[in-house]
């Protein structure tokens, strides 16, 4: 925190503190702060129907609600503290001056937008496809862009998630997730563990993802 | 240092998806096209980009492949930073960096306003925001995530004090704090020290009672010395033990005048919009208006504010009522009379 955003001192009286399971705001709020996690991680969330979708899950040093300021709109999104959550809190007017006097700031910002606007797109193209297998299936490409460190030589993927946050991310029912992953697992495409899921070839996922996206264009 | 480079015309500087990009564009002179596909409609799309512009920024901060082609058109001169290059040119130059932010802002604003649509399609529906927020908290509420949903349902209460939904938030909010008061605290309803002097029920009722009353005046005594925050804990607890509904009702009221008198606007519209709703017959009515018109035009919205002062002297339209005098008097300062 300290070498990325050297001067923050003077903004210590904007400090807050959420406890575990604590709503920061709402979807829909009017929003008129935007906050910097000094500790402790926040996820955003969208309710859809019956479905509650991650949007993210921020870490220490990232902000959130900044878009709120910018654009004078109601928040896009949920923000919940997962862990005790440290942040500092800023209003408009003190979003200018922290960051007009404070570069650094102002470069992370554009740092998270550059992440941000990648993983915004990169989700709305799961939502672009029209059959719910393709969805489930683009998921699991998505979640294997971010794996590092992996063996890329064998195709077998490993991820440590469940039907619940496969079906956040593909906003759709648990229920409907759970039928289609059962189906991919009766096709012996997929294994399903209490604590993880393994593709069984992730090129093959990536194959039909995109024959399912060209029909698009 | 950054690199100069020329170009001919259809040279490539780089392709959609290319890997670890880690270069910045600054177009000095000369013609770069950027080609891409709309996600939603998979449309062809070309952005010319201006001199003096950069371009391949996104991708290199944040370590992504390209997200597009960029073809030179014609003699052109770019000149190439790495990102530490890229960061120490921007770093001292709010400027970049303030047109960059608001340039993204809306990039960012317009894939969510694609990915809304496509929800609003599967029945979400973003323009109606109050609407959208008490959904939200009927979802906690029905997962049983009721911090989430209570927080909802107080906020929807603060913005929306008259909504459609304002009585059905209202109601939950109720039926959560009790549930959680029961839960939290099995012995809530007993009052304790009084009733267990006695264990014949009449003298037990008159018992609590006079103990929440002597509470109640209590309270009244440290509201009138300006100890709100003291004021505030024993009437809540007055509430929260339950034990005396005629007692229960003058400490709602209560409560909400020690939220105005210390500055907590939110809260004290909040507070009052569910006595509202509790207590419809309740004798104070027209002050706790009076006291959400006041807190919404100390928080600036004089809209607000103005519809709940016209509430109150259609409610009381006797022009020698206190309350109603007051109302007028604040309409005049708002300059609605």
């Amino acid at each position: 925190m300290a070498t990325l955003i050297p001067d923050l001192s003077m903004f210590s009286r904007f400090a807050r503190t959420f406890q575990p399971g604590e709503m920061i705001f709402s979807e829909f709020e009017p929003g008129d702060a935007f906050y910097l996690i000094q500790e402790g991680r926040v996820e955003l969330v969208k309710v859809i129907g019956d479905v509650e979708k991650t949007l993210d899950i921020l870490q220490p040093n990232e902000m959130f609600g900044e878009m709120a300021i910018l654009e004078n709109s109601p928040r896009s999104a949920t923000a919940i503290a997962l862990d005790t959550v440290l942040v500092l809190e800023f209003n408009r007017k003190n979003f200018d001056i922290l960051i007009s006097g404070n570069p650094q700031i102002a470069l992370k910002l554009l740092k998270t937008f550059a992440k941000r606007l990648y993983d915004s797109k990169r989700k709305f193209m799961i939502l672009t496809l029209e059959e719910p297998e393709a969805r489930i299936a683009d998921v699991f490409l998505m979640l294997e862009e971010g794996q590092t460190d992996i063996d890329r030589t064998t195709d077998r993927r490993e991820f440590q998630a469940t039907v619940d946050d496969i079906a956040h991310w593909a906003a759709m029912g648990v229920a409907e997730a759970r039928e289609i992953i059962t189906h991919f697992v009766a096709q012996r495409r997929m294994e399903l563990f209490n604590d993880k899921i393994v593709v069984k070839n992730i090129n093959d996922f990536s194959r039909f993802v995109s024959s399912r996206r060209r029909q698009l264009v | 240092m950054p690199k100069t480079v020329q170009y001919r015309d259809g040279a490539v500087i780089y392709f959609q998806g290319e890997n670890a990009a880690d270069k910045i564009y600054l177009l000095q002179s000369g013609n770069v096209t950027l080609h891409y596909q709309d996600i939603e409609t998979g449309e062809h799309i070309s952005d010319p980009v201006q001199s003096g512009e950069f371009f391949g920024v996104k991708a290199a901060l944040g370590r992504y492949p390209e997200e597009e082609n960029a073809i030179v058109v014609r003699e052109t001169t770019i000149m190439i930073f790495s990102v530490p290059e890229f960061e120490q040119l921007v770093g001292s130059n709010i400027r970049i960096i303030m047109k960059m932010l608001k340039i993204f802002s809306k990039q960012l604003r317009r894939v969510h306003r694609q990915t809304a649509n496509i929800m609003e399609k599967e029945g979400y529906d973003p323009k109606n925001p109050e609407q959208g927020l008490f959904n939200v908290g009927e979802y906690y509420l029905k997962n049983k995530r009721f911090p989430q949903a209570q927080y909802i349902f107080g906020r929807y209460l603060t913005y929306y004090p008259s909504g459609v939904n304002a009585g059905k938030a209202a109601s939950n909010l109720q039926i959560m704090r009790t549930e959680s008061s029961t839960a939290d605290s099995p012995a809530a309803t007993e009052v304790p020290g009084v009733k267990r002097k006695s264990s014949i029920g009449q003298v037990v009722a008159e018992e609590a009672g006079s103990a929440t009353a002597k509470a109640y005046y209590d309270a009244v005594s440290c509201i009138s010395q300006g100890k709100f925050q003291d004021a505030f804990m024993t009437l809540k607890k007055i509430l929260d033990d339950a034990a005396d509904p005629e007692y229960m009702a003058k400490s709602s009221f209560e409560i909400g005048r020690c939220l105005f008198m210390m500055n907590k606007f939110d809260e004290c519209i909040q507070h009052f919009t569910i006595m509202l709703t509790s207590y419809p017959k309740h004798p104070n009515l027209p002050d706790a208006l009076f006291f959400i018109a006041n807190s919404h035009e100390l928080r600036g919205k004089k809209d607000m504010a103005e519809v709940f002062y016209t509430k109150i002297l259609s409610m009381v339209p006797d022009g020698d009522n206190p309350v109603n005098k007051k109302a007028k008097k604040a309409l005049t300062a708002l300059g609605k009379t």
